[in-house]
């Protein structure tokens, strides 16, 4: 305390105070708390990126709450009466004025807590390992007057005697140093090769040291994989939230940044997404001894809007119908143009779009499956904030893709009590039918705080095989006589209670499910299932038709497939036949880092047709469809026969059964 | 022969179970035996819109609901509609209406729509995907008192903000008053862009739009004084 007293503070000045982490600093007058928080290191749950929209960011003001700036409207839609009697605010929306120091306790549940992020993806071996950098070490014999050849010459000549290698030419970068450098090793140097451009010389034998950088920059999450190109195995993975998540939690809104602020919004995100790029690769780095100097190709994979933002390309077209991207193939260009940490003379690759909002994440995940030319018909499904879906085979001449606005509801945003995976986050819940008790699961085996994907995926299909919902989504509010756990809320709302408050971190509040939170679920499974429907309508196959379905993507793999399918996220298929593939997004940009094959196969592949890009909202019945699929598991029960026995089962939904006699008899 | 209450609650449970087929037959009863269409409208049809609307916002009904609701109350209307004698419909004002360009999404504008329906309002609708400029001559061509813009993405909020700078330009927010409201667009954007009001969903939008030309009425009364 002596210390804080003898702190001299200007007239523009104050102090924030982080509880229970004990952080503090000095800042401007006006200082935004959420901003203070990040600069100090402590971690403050936001989805939205600090524009007041999302509402985790709650603090509780300890002192100095008369010296905030007065509480915005849209605080007012997060907060509850109490909360804002006991001085709570939201950080992203709170400046402090304090003329000394604001105390800020930052709650449990306003913890971020470790991250889950998913880097794994199922390991595909390719057919050879055959990547753009290779490396020869020669030896050579110092000029004298009778031999006299140039230095490039020289190097060239002994590629050719020593390893056979031809018809391949220097660039000029290299060519600057080449004099030093082939002087100072004594003319002993390893030539490092990308595809028949030399890009670096350098000194003595260092063909063990060869290693390429593979990452996927999701809208939310990026995943980072440093490989040893002459084994082609992973040597460290890293990962990251998108830095540029403060610019918008969905890509439009990044867009409309941009927009607003034109290229400087453009360099903006870019630079913003390449720090943490960066951050990854010297994590990557450090975890394997390894520099980034010895990192001499790149690979990346992201959806049109990321490629845009990444190689800043001007994005604003690809938003506006007829969403056309700038370019389909896959671009080489230097490392250094992008400021992506690597050898000074790295290249950079970016795999090919596919159309509109699908981009080469999904190139990744077709080099992956394959689907294009695979002989039983399949889907592959990307779940996330824009969902990607493609179908097809090799006698349907390929595969169609469609992108859909699933939105970040799955990534615990618009959810009460929503949260991402991180420690504390309900994982997975199981109902008992009978008593309508619940069991869950929760993250890092802490007391839960919320709730994530997989476990909204499960509470949604837990009340509805139980009755708690009914096929429309609605309460029914009768069982509230069986159990308090169901109840109308404070807002007049209905709710679940999934956990009291005694048995939660913060011991503040019950986690409930609430029937807007069904809502949000219901809009966001719709969006799927439509786009998913609509294809399979194009391509006049049914979901039976489907034999194997792929679930790729951020949270797939912990997604119960059962729950999924029975809240009718997409069709209803055998269990036997969805593949859970993880980040194939990630294990597609790992096989083109280390088989050029794979670059070039996919590349062909797109040119000649074979993957193609559908924009779905030009289907004629694409509202009839949307509204159909909000029902679960839908609307047209014949689609879901599976479930339809289940639920005969269970005996839990006599509407359905009454529904079901009436489109019999109209049959 | 059915009681003139009894009719009238039928039409609003039409409605409210969004049957189309007994909105229709009510409709006709209703005129059969010699309810004023204007009461059948109020009383009857827009009553259990009411009702309807108070259920979605207690989220007890959810989109499908409503739109056949909605489609149930028009069923209503195409009967008693043109049996309604000039000047009784005693219309409380005139709404553009519509989702802006380069957007499709118009499940929430069809709800605000049959919502301001209910509540009494004449409304144009002028679609989804409208251009800016159709928006300004559909607002000149109607004489509308209040244009009301929805959409549900990002980039195309900039069209909200481009019809808002036309409208200004030609004089016309002298006379017509704007409302904006869809699933990207907040009430911080319309201070941006000075749109009249928001509404953050349909209940709200028809509560804005009342006050939007009560506030219309109150001016003219003022000029007519003075």
């Amino acid at each position: 305390m002596a210390l804080e007293r003898e702190v001299k503070l200007r007239e523009d000045e104050t102090i924030v105070v982080f509880q229970p982490y004990g952080r503090r600093d000095i800042f401007k007058k006006g200082v935004n708390l959420l901003e203070a928080a990040k600069r100090l290191g402590v971690d403050i749950s936001s989805i939205c990126g600090g524009r007041g929209l999302c509402g985790k960011c709650k603090v509780k003001v300890i002192k100095g709450y008369e010296h905030l700036n007065p509480l915005q409207e849209s605080e007012k839609k997060f907060l509850t009466g109490e909360e804002m009697k006991e001085g709570y605010r939201l950080a992203c929306l709170a400046q402090s004025y304090a003329p000394f120091e604001a105390i800020i306790f930052v709650p449990e549940r306003s913890r971020v807590g470790k991250q889950r992020l998913q880097t794994e993806g199922i390991e595909v071996p390719v057919k050879r390992l055959n990547p753009a950098i290779r490396k020869y070490f020669v030896k050579m014999k110092p000029p004298t007057l009778e031999d006299a050849t140039y230095d490039d010459e020289r190097v060239l000549r002994a590629l050719a005697e020593q390893h056979g290698i031809v018809n391949v030419d220097f660039d000029w970068y290299t060519l600057r140093t080449l004099p030093k450098i082939l002087r100072d090793a004594n003319w002993e140097v390893t030539v490092v090769l990308w595809k028949n451009k030399i890009i670096a010389v350098e000194p003595g034998d260092t063909t063990s040291r060869c290693f390429g950088f593979a990452c996927d920059i999701g809208s939310t999450k990026l995943a980072g994989f440093l490989m040893d190109l002459n084994t082609g195995k992973v040597v460290s993975v890293a990962a990251r939230m998108n830095p540029q998540i403060p610019y918008g939690e969905d890509i439009l809104t990044r867009l409309t940044y941009v927009l607003f602020n034109e290229w400087k919004g453009l360099e903006d995100l870019q630079k913003a997404v390449v720090g943490g790029i960066n951050e990854m690769i010297d994590e990557c780095c450090q975890k394997a001894n390894v520099k980034p100097e010895e990192i001499y190709e790149t690979v990346f994979v992201g959806n049109t809007a990321m490629m845009m933002y990444f190689l800043k390309i001007w994005p604003e077209y690809v938003a506006k119908a007829p969403y056309q991207p700038p370019r389909l193939s896959g671009v080489d260009l230097p490392a250094r143009e992008i400021g992506v940490k690597s050898h000074p003379n790295a290249n950079l690759y970016y795999l090919d779009t596919i159309g509109g909002w699908v981009g080469a994440d999904n190139v990744a995940n077709m080099v992956v499956t394959k689907l294009f030319e695979s002989n039983e018909l399949g889907m592959c499904i990307d779940v996330g904030t824009n969902t990607e879906i493609g179908i097809g085979c090799r006698e349907m001449g390929g595969v169609l893709y469609s992108s859909c606005a699933s939105g970040p509801a799955f990534e615990g945003m618009m959810i009460k009590y929503g949260m991402r995976a991180a420690d504390g986050a309900i994982e997975k819940i199981t109902i008992d039918p009978e008593t309508l008790e619940p069991i869950y699961r929760v993250i890092g085996d802490v007391k839960p705080v919320g709730i994530c994907g997989s476990g909204i995926v499960d509470i949604m299909a837990e009340m509805f095989k139980s009755g708690i919902i009914d096929w429309r989504g609605r309460f029914n509010t009768k069982l509230s006589e069986k159990t308090k756990r169901i109840r109308k809320g404070p807002d007049g709302i209905w709710e679940y209670v999934i956990a009291w408050k005694e048995e939660t971190a913060t011991k503040e509040h019950d986690i409930v499910f609430t029937h807007n939170d069904v809502r949000e679920i219901q809009k966001a499974k719709a969006a799927i299932h439509t786009a998913a429907s609509v294809l399979c309508k194009l391509h006049n196959v049914t979901e039976m038709d489907i034999k194997v379905l792929y679930v790729a993507g951020a949270f797939g793999n912990y997604l119960d497939p059962e729950n999924t399918r029975t809240i009718g996220m997409y069709p209803e298929v055998p269990i036997e036949r969805i593949k859970f593939i993880g980040n194939s997004a990630g294990t597609g940009a790992r096989m083109a880092l280390i088989s050029i094959d794979e670059r070039e196969y996919i590349t062909r592949a797109i040119k000649e047709g074979k993957i193609k890009h559908y924009e779905i909202s030009s289907y004629p019945k694409f509202y009839d469809e949307y509204l159909a699929s909000t029902y679960i598991p839908h609307k047209d029960l014949n689609r879901y026969p599976i479930t339809i026995e289940l639920i005969k089962r269970l005996g839990t939904h006599p509407e359905i059964e009454e529904e079901l006699r009436k489109q019999q008899t109209i049959k | 022969m059915s009681s003139r209450e009894e009719v009238l609650n039928k039409l609003a449970e039409a409605v409210i179970n969004g049957d189309t087929e007994l909105a229709k037959s009510m409709a006709e009863e209703a005129l059969k035996i010699g309810i004023e269409p204007w009461i059948a409208i109020t009383q009857g049809l827009a009553a259990g819109m009411k009702v309807v609307g108070d259920k979605y916002e207690a989220k007890e009904y959810f989109l499908p609901e409503v739109l056949m609701s909605a489609d149930a109350m028009y069923a209503g209307l195409d009967v008693l509609l043109p049996h309604l004698k000039a000047g009784e419909a005693g219309v409380r004002g005139k709404i553009v209406l519509g989702v802006v360009e380069g957007d499709i999404h118009d499940i929430g504008k069809n709800i605000v729509k049959a919502m301001l329906t209910a509540a009494g309002f004449e409304v144009i609708d002028a679609g989804r995907d409208v251009p800016v400029q159709k928006f300004v001559e559909l607002v000149e061509k109607e004489g509308a008192h209040v244009l009301g813009m929805s959409t549900m993405m990002t980039p195309t909020l900039l069209s909200m903000k481009r019809v808002e700078e036309i409208l200004r330009q030609r004089g016309l927010k002298e006379r017509v008053k704007t409302i904006i409201g869809g699933g990207t667009v907040t009430d911080e954007y319309r201070e941006r862009i000075g749109s009249d009001a928001y509404g953050k969903d349909a209940v709200e939008a028809v509560d804005k739009v009342k006050m939007l030309i009560q506030s219309i009425l109150a001016a003219a009364e003022l000029v007519k004084k003075e």
